[in-house]
């Protein structure tokens, strides 16, 4: 019976703090931070910069992913939304999916216990 | 800690062993004999030296003649004892020719018997082993080097480089223990030099090093980890751990440059000739092919043949043609340079200059050059600031290299970006120093522009390039910070950004350098991921400096302008005083560019820098050049006289130029990046530009004349310059009946000219 979510965020790099800090203010404890390409409805740049070897098509993001318990699970998108938010095209979006298990390595706790 | 106490351990390991030999020698049969058995030492025991961590390396030689049965007992008698004290034991039962089969085949074998030492038993045994080993080594001297040489290589992708990890394996390492005992066994076939002495600190070093480590965890592991280096540096006496790493790093160097040069040294070695033959092989030459003043090629590498203390610019004109050349410059040289360069002329001559730049902008030779200088201590002679951060270490994972090293590879990743910026000599100078401010108080980007300073004025840079590069490094790190932290839509970004960077030649180079800053790091610090977002500010940026960044076309004096309205031939020489400046009238017309440039070079004058400007008809040209070296004097009226004669038409300057490049470049070039040439067009003036950027190379100015009137356009004025190795050149350009271009026109007659310098090598 799944208890747990994954929520996984794509939000513009220099929102990061922003959202870490108010994820960790809203009692979250850890979370998951890597670097994303991709694009939405906002086309990437097709300027191709002289001598460089990439075309920018795919806009820089991040992406973001932190465990919850289902119960817990709007309010942090919530908080995710408003703090990733700048009004402008390219702000990216949330989602969260159902976790089946979840252990920590160290000491082997299970489930809710291991978020 | 030290050589006596690692000996103290040797001799009781060595009374131990023989009294354990003895009681094991009674389980021998008296008809076998009692001589029939030997105990001996290789390895690092049998050069007498025992951490407490070391392995005995035992080798039991026996004559055959001894039943298998007996035989194992009388090892094991002696063996299990050891095991029971705690030794760790290597042990090998041979008869001598077992022993040279085994050697035959296996090189590290070979190496160990280099150091057999007898503890027990028949030395007769020993004896033979230990001749006949050497014999066999020497034999296979080149095979045996091989090899070696292959072993440090995987050793090296295995366990990394001593003098940069943050957590070394002090024998395995690259630069580590085991390189130095192949050294001492590549010194032992004789067939080339090896200067031990070199490595004999750095050896020292690393075994103090090894035997705190092993005495401060009570394992035998040689891995220095983070954990313990503070302790093995109290151990030691030093006062803490980064002292202790940085004399480690500092060891591991030298043993690497000693290794890689005796490589190279092998590398370059051919057996004598035989008796009868009559061809003598290529590089066992005994001459010194001069090629430049002072400085020659003997034996593949860079001498220094000319007087330093007359002419201490030859330091870096020989590390300039090492580089350029991609050939090493040879570790005597610069052991002879410590001794007599004092000090270095301040402010640096123009030419040490360029020769810096040039060797700063030489790509991967670059770094055995610059290692050279810096192993002979002359890097500080140089830069004096620059002994402060040399091994200095860095200690967190985001960095792979000391200080020292991170600016040398910036400056090497800078070598391939020298086509994107029009001042590749600021942006290869600023790679360098960029980290100058590191191990210092404060905000090393702030406290590194101020370093940076004086180090520039000496340099004998003019104003405005130090405060360029004083710009860059200040604000080294502001491109990645912001393109990563701050939202590039928002127009304060960019304007913060802009208030600190306010033209276009300083963002562009400091978009370059923080590309080979990021790249030197490593992929922790640089991604393709960054590289975007911080291109896509520089994008952003540089559409809000003002200005399309045109060079201003070139003034002249009204005499100047005077001669030129008389529609004269005119050629003065200004001033010789380290470059020659020629100012050179003809009437224009297409091709003349090209035309004088290729005259230049028939009289073996090599341009450095040009201004010209066409003027009611006729082309006022001002030049600075450089004779070649051993090009004789020539009067004005003599070069009037060949001037006049190119302008008619008399001189066949294709064919010569042809033959000079012939005899100029023996050895094959460097890679380095293509030309680009890239148009700029002002809608106000509608003045076009063409910005041509690439390696220099003789006749390179000719080619490109030639280049420019085959596209159907004229040159009405020009700025050529050459830094380091660089020619960086912008040329106005109009059609031949002094109409504008068009854009289209322009952006085609770019692309033909850029493809036309990539195919032709002359």
């Amino acid at each position: 019976m799944a208890n747990m979510n994954l929520i996984t965020a794509i939000i513009k790099p220099f929102k990061l703090d922003d959202v870490k800090n108010a994820l960790q203010a809203h009692g979250i404890k850890g979370m998951t931070v890597s670097e994303a390409s991709g694009f939405g409805r906002q086309r990437g740049h097709t300027e191709v910069y002289r001598g460089a070897e990439y075309t920018v098509e795919l806009v820089p993001k991040v992406r973001l992913e932190v465990l919850v318990s289902s119960t817990d699970n709007d309010a942090v998108i919530d908080v995710i939304v408003k703090a990733a938010s700048s009004g402008s095209i390219g702000d990216g979006k949330v989602w969260s999916v159902p976790v089946e298990q979840v252990v920590r390595v160290r000491t082997g706790e299970k489930g809710v216990d291991a978020l | 800690m030290g050589t006596r106490e690692r000996r103290a351990r040797s001799y009781s390991a060595d009374a131990r062993l023989a009294s354990l030999f003895s009681e094991a020698l009674l389980l021998i049969p008296i008809i076998s004999g009692r001589d029939s058995l030997a105990l001996a030492a290789i390895g690092g025991y049998g050069r007498g030296e025992l951490s407490p961590g070391s392995d005995l390396d035992l080798l039991f030689l026996h004559n055959g003649n001894i039943p298998e049965a007996d035989l194992t007992k009388a090892v094991e008698k002696i063996l299990y004892p050891l095991w029971d004290s705690g030794f760790s034991v290597d042990h090998s039962v041979r008869t001598r020719s077992e022993v040279k089969e085994i050697a035959d085949i296996d090189g590290r074998v070979a190496l160990g018997l280099l150091d057999i030492r007898w503890v027990a038993g028949n030395r007769d045994l020993v004896d033979t082993v230990e001749s006949v080993a050497l014999l066999d080594w020497r034999k296979n001297g080149g095979r045996w080097i091989s090899e070696l040489r292959k072993y440090s290589h995987e050793r090296s992708q295995r366990s990394g480089e001593l003098a940069y990890l943050l957590e070394p394996d002090l024998k395995e390492s690259r630069g580590g223990l085991r390189d130095i005992t192949a050294l001492r066994g590549i010194a032992k076939t004789d067939l080339v030099t090896v200067e031990l002495d070199r490595v004999a600190k750095a050896e020292s070093t690393l075994n103090n090093a090894r035997e705190a480590l092993h005495l401060v965890t009570g394992k035998s592991g040689d891995r220095l980890s983070f954990f313990e280096q503070d302790k093995v540096a109290e151990l030691l006496g030093y006062k803490d751990a980064d002292e202790l790493m940085l004399n480690i790093a500092q060891s591991a160097r030298t043993v690497d440059y000693l290794s890689e040069t005796v490589f190279h040294r092998f590398d370059q070695y051919r057996p004598a000739p035989k008796l009868f033959s009559f061809k003598s092989r290529g590089s066992n030459q005994e001459k010194t092919e001069e090629i430049a003043k002072g400085v020659g090629i003997y034996q593949g590498e860079v001498r220094i043949t000319g007087d330093l203390e007359l002419d201490p610019s030859v330091l870096l004109r020989a590390a300039a043609s090492a580089a350029q050349r991609g050939i090493p410059l040879s570790i005597d040289s610069c052991t002879l340079a410590k001794d007599k360069l004092i000090s270095f002329p301040q402010p640096w001559p123009r030419e040490a200059r360029e020769d810096f730049v040039a060797l700063l902008g030489a790509g991967n030779a670059m770094v055995q050059v610059w290692e050279a200088l810096d192993q002979a201590e002359l890097t500080q002679i140089l830069i004096p600031e620059w002994n402060r951060i040399r091994s200095l270490p860095q200690r967190n994972a985001l960095h792979r290299h000391t200080v020292d090293r991170h600016m040398v590879e910036t400056a090497l990743h800078a070598s391939d970006l020298t086509r994107q910026v029009h001042r590749p000599d600021l942006l290869l100078v600023s790679a360098l120093l960029h980290d100058m401010g590191k191990g210092l108080p404060g905000d090393h980007s702030i406290t590194g522009a101020e370093i940076v300073k004086p180090i520039l004025q000496r340099m004998g840079f003019p104003e405005n390039d130090v405060s360029v590069v004083e710009t860059l490094v200040m604000h080294h790190l502001l491109l990645s910070t912001v393109a990563t932290r701050r939202d590039l839509d928002d127009p304060t970004t960019i304007n913060s950004v802009c208030e600190l960077i306010s033209d276009p030649l300083t963002i562009e180079l400091l978009h370059a350098l923080s590309i080979s800053d990021g790249q030197a790091t490593g992929n922790t610090a640089w991604s393709s991921w960054k590289a975007s977002l911080v291109a896509d500010l520089v994008n952003r940026v540089k559409k809000q400096i003002s200005g399309v960044g045109l060079p201003p076309q070139p003034e002249f004096s009204e005499s100047e302008k005077d001669l030129a309205k008389s529609g004269q031939i005119h050629l003065s020489i200004i001033k010789r005083d380290e470059i020659t400046e020629l100012l050179i009238i003809a009437p224009d017309r297409p091709g003349l560019l090209s035309l004088v440039a290729g005259f230049l070079t028939i009289n073996r004058l090599n341009v450095r820098s040009a201004r010209t400007r066409t003027f009611a008809n006729s082309a006022v040209m001002r030049w600075l050049v450089l004779p070649d070296v051993y090009a004789p004097d020539i009067s004005e009226s003599a070069l009037k006289q060949s001037l006049t004669k190119a302008l008619n038409g008399e001189l066949d300057i294709a064919e010569k130029i042809k033959e000079r490049v012939a005899s100029y470049r023996s050895t094959s070039p460097i890679p380095v990046p293509p030309p680009i040439v890239e148009v700029i067009h002002d809608g106000a003036t509608e003045a076009t530009v063409l910005d041509v950027r690439s390696h220099d190379q003789m006749g390179l100015l000719y080619l490109l004349g030639k280049a420019v009137t085959e596209s159907g356009v004229d040159v009405r004025a020009a700025i050529v310059s050459t830094l380091g190795a660089e020619a960086c050149d912008s040329l106005y350009i109009t059609e031949i009946d002094g109409r504008p271009l068009d854009p289209k026109r322009a952006a085609a007659v770019a692309q033909s000219i850029e493809q036309q310098l990539r195919a032709n090598k002359i």
